[in-house]
């Protein structure tokens, strides 16, 4: 067979020849942000804007004080804080590693026994990242704390952990010169003689300076807001996975029912399958979080709160009920900074956030409360969907 | 926020299907019964009719059963995931007590984490402090309220988003 190349079916062939390699540039230069319908849009803008404005926590008047953040930068890094001198607050939270860990808790209780700055603690739950906790309503992975001084406090006196008592604490403190330096200048009056209002004074300059840790803003970021003002052009920067990422986040994937906000959590508590036992017996989470705060001196109903009844972030103390249902719940976290803080979940037990995507795609229902949310079902993702979905969490982080 | 007008009252506090199907029956009667009185006599002002049931100024979403009405509203409006909140509730006739505010999300089939306190304003108005929806979605709103021996439960369904 003989092709005859005449002049008219040459331009005809050229034309043929062109057409694709204009529909791929038209491809190329259209804008390439998801068709996301009108309800998909409001619960994008919803997880915005960032960043938001952190209230002032009234119950701890050194909170914005420039002393108290000064000497609470110096408390966090200082071992003497420790009843026997070995580990600091930064030993777990360390500011290279988001101020966490990076260790499950294996790895921590293996650790403990060989690495003096390491505390043997009771080694089930997985190191939080400060970044942003000033932001919170319940400290905590079982939210035993209602406030960032008490939840400071609680290390320091617990025996897996710091070690110290209230008295040792205050004894330290007052038989320290630089420290009772320390104390003087934040609270203006030498360290008192009530061990119990000494040790909050000590942990109410450790959380001015917590307070200052702060999130930064991530790609979804600029995304959302572009998307807010109707910038396609700026939206399409944000990668085309996580958006469909994003995509299963706020629709099938129902991720945004408890990962809610700016901040991506509701800050309450919820069971997601993954086990309770512990060694040795139960780790009942939420629980026990709520029992402990019951009788904890250290709230935002007691004497410490600086401003008494007119606090008003103590309506969720007044509140907060305990019920059986709480037990085996953990704290929602936050997802901003996500790939800054493997492990992942309240045992630290996921090493890597596929391994959390892998989760929620085959999770046990069997595992979950018999009587308790509808909420989470197997997301049974496919390979390329998981991918989008980790893309999406990825772009949390800066 | 968006409210859906699905307004289900329930008077009593009765428990189970069969309970709930003689009140049921009760109460088609009752309404045949005051039908036929309605034909016989000019219908008496009821507390839906009365002047003292005026709508109150900022009054917000409204319920009625039973006789009783009342008008709730947010503090601070809008409503957000994860955020407590207020219910300033106006009850109509200024008698009635508000006995109870909760809510919970049935597709859920769970409720508040926390448990709300009531507190009397005087002149039938009421705050009920301590509510935290931690979800989006459906939440409904159950107002039990009480006039003499009469006590009556008002819900309403509210989608947050």
């Amino acid at each position: 067979m003989s092709v005859v190349f005449t002049a008219a079916r040459v331009r005809a062939l050229a034309l043929c020849a062109a057409l694709p390699a204009l529909a791929a540039t038209a491809a190329t230069a259209a804008p390439a942000v998801l068709n996301f319908t009108a309800d998909e849009k409001a619960r994008i803008l919803a997880h915005g804007p960032w960043p938001p404005a952190v209230p002032h926590d009234r119950s701890n008047r050194a909170e914005r004080l420039p002393a108290a953040v000064a000497w609470g930068r110096e408390l966090f890094f200082d071992a003497r804080l420790s009843a026997d001198g070995r580990s600091s607050c930064a030993s777990c939270h360390q500011p290279a590693l988001a101020f966490q860990d990076a260790r499950s808790s294996p790895q921590l209780l293996a650790a403990a026994t060989t690495e003096a700055a390491v505390p043997l603690r009771a080694g089930h739950r997985n190191t939080p990242s400060l970044l942003g906790t000033a932001q919170q309503r319940w400290w905590g992975w079982d939210g035993a704390h209602d406030s960032l001084w008490a939840a400071s406090l609680a290390p320091l006196l617990a025996s897996a952990e710091m070690g110290h008592s209230l008295s040792s604490l205050a004894a330290r403190v007052r038989g320290t010169a630089d420290l009772a330096a320390g104390y003087r200048r934040v609270h203006r009056q030498p360290p008192p003689r009530d061990d119990e209002q000494l040790a909050v004074g000590v942990a109410k300059a450790l959380a001015a300076w917590q307070a200052t840790l702060r999130l930064p803003r991530a790609p979804f970021d600029d995304f959302r807001d572009a998307l807010a003002r109707h910038d396609m052009r700026a939206a399409a920067h944000y990668p085309a996975a996580a958006q469909r990422g994003l995509r299963i986040f706020v629709g099938e994937g129902r991720c945004f029912i408890c990962h809610t906000g700016p901040g991506f959590s509701n800050g309450e508590f919820a069971d997601i399958g993954v086990p309770f036992f512990v060694p040795g017996g139960v780790d009942s989470g939420r629980h026990q979080g709520l029992l402990q705060l019951q009788t904890s001196p250290y709230t935002r109903l007691g004497r410490h709160n600086d401003a008494g009844a007119a606090d008003a972030r103590a309506v969720a103390t007044r509140h907060v009920v305990l019920e059986p249902r709480h037990f085996g719940e953990f704290k929602v976290p936050g997802l901003r900074q996500l790939s800054r803080s493997a492990p992942y979940m309240h045992d630290g037990s996921l090493a890597t956030l596929q391994d959390v995507v892998r989760h929620y795609s085959a999770l046990n229902e069997e595992r979950l409360h018999a009587d308790g949310e509808r909420i989470l079902r197997p997301l049974d993702l496919d390979a390329g969907q998981r991918a989008d979905l980790e893309a999406f969490l990825r772009s949390l982080s800066r | 926020m968006t409210t859906k007008w699905t307004t289900r009252a329930l008077t009593g506090f009765g428990r189970g299907a069969g309970r709930l199907a003689a009140l049921g029956l009760l109460a088609a009667l009752a309404a045949l019964a005051a039908l036929a009185a309605a034909h016989a006599q000019p219908q008496p002002a009821t507390p839906a009719h009365s002047p003292a049931c005026e709508p109150p100024p900022a009054a917000g979403h409204h319920l009625a059963a039973g006789g009783l009405q009342a008008w709730w509203r947010a503090e601070p409006e809008p409503l957000r995931v994860g955020q407590p909140f207020a219910l300033v509730v106006t009850v109509c006739p200024v008698q009635t007590q508000l006995l109870r505010v909760d809510a919970h999300m049935p597709e859920h089939r769970h409720g508040m984490n926390y448990r709300p306190t009531l507190q009397p304003l005087g002149g039938g108005r009421w705050r009920a402090e301590g509510l935290l929806w931690h979800m989006p979605g459906r939440w409904e709103l159950v107002l039990e309220a009480g006039l003499g021996e009469q006590k009556v439960r008002l819900t309403q369904a509210v989608l947050l988003k």
